[in-house]
């Protein structure tokens, strides 16, 4: 669960309405395999992802961005109940998928740093505050049915 | 150890910081404080609710370390050994402290270069961040 106020809520979900999905997806994602390069292990399947032009162009990291931050909108409409919206995923990434839950913070934290790129001064303190909440709900969801 | 590209991004980035490392500074710890409250133990001397004056001089003082660090790069340990052994001996920040911070730090340089923060720039920043807090806790024991 998120312990979000009323007015971080509503600033979330403004911010969010703004927000290119597709675009902001293969960027977050794109960004996570460039700057933890490490990552790069679950995604052998993709093709290039040697340099960072590779990454950032490639469409594979581009659908699955989008898939990955379409999931993350869905969460943003439940927030009162992530541990429910992310149960089949969280099993997905831990019995088919075997990725270490410490990646989902990762990406969270990307994610934050793109909505910063593209929102400016606009992305105050408060609504990163709000918004790091949200990444640390939703990883923490993701890890709940690990075992 | 940071490739000759790497070294290029963060002087290119530390050219737009330049000069401005007062507001710079206490737009990071505005940051840090709202985004991680707990780190505000380490900070009582800015008092409950910082004011600007003490937020500006704290951040300047943080920012010009990091330019100490940017003019040393291929010598931080040696270059900042005064700060690794205050923070070793006096301050003792947790280390699991200094990913937070470097977040707050890639948010504000986010939000203040927007389309000029390429991906190699964070990379080579967060890369360049983190050998820094290596190297101020690594006096701790």
């Amino acid at each position: 669960m998120v312990n979000l106020s009323g007015d971080e809520k509503n600033a979330v979900h403004g911010l969010w309405s703004k927000v290119k999905v597709d675009e902001v997806g293969g960027e977050a994602l794109g960004r996570l395999l460039v700057v933890y390069p490490w990552t790069r292990r679950f995604f052998e399947s993709f093709g290039d992802l040697s340099t960072a032009d590779a990454v950032m162009n490639n469409p594979k990291v581009k659908a699955h961005g989008s898939k990955v931050l379409n999931s993350f909108g869905d969460g943003l409409s439940h927030l009162d109940n992530l541990k429910g919206t992310y149960a089949k995923l969280s099993e997905l990434h831990c019995d088919k998928l075997h990725v270490d839950p410490e990646n989902f913070r990762l990406l969270g934290n990307v994610l934050v740093v793109v909505l910063a790129r593209h929102f400016g001064k606009e992305f105050t303190p408060d609504l990163q505050a709000a918004y790091q909440k949200v990444v640390a709900g939703v990883a923490n969801a993701l890890a709940h049915r690990y075992h | 150890m940071l490739s000759a590209q790497e070294r290029a991004h963060i002087a290119q980035v530390w050219d737009l910081i330049a000069g401005h490392e007062a507001p710079f500074g206490a737009e990071l710890l505005l940051r840090l404080f709202a985004v991680y409250p707990n780190t505000k133990t380490y900070f009582k001397h800015l008092g409950d609710c910082p004011d600007e004056v003490l937020l500006l001089n704290h951040g300047q003082r943080m920012l010009e370390a990091v330019g100490v660090a940017v003019r040393h790069v291929d010598n931080l340990r040696a270059a900042l050994s005064p700060l690794a052994d205050l923070h070793a001996h006096v301050l003792r920040v947790d280390p699991t402290n200094f990913p937070l911070l470097i977040q707050c730090f890639q948010v504000v340089l986010a939000s203040h270069l927007q389309d000029e923060f390429t991906v190699e720039m964070q990379a080579a920043w967060d890369k360049f961040l983190t050998g820094i807090a290596v190297v101020l806790t690594e006096k701790y024991r």
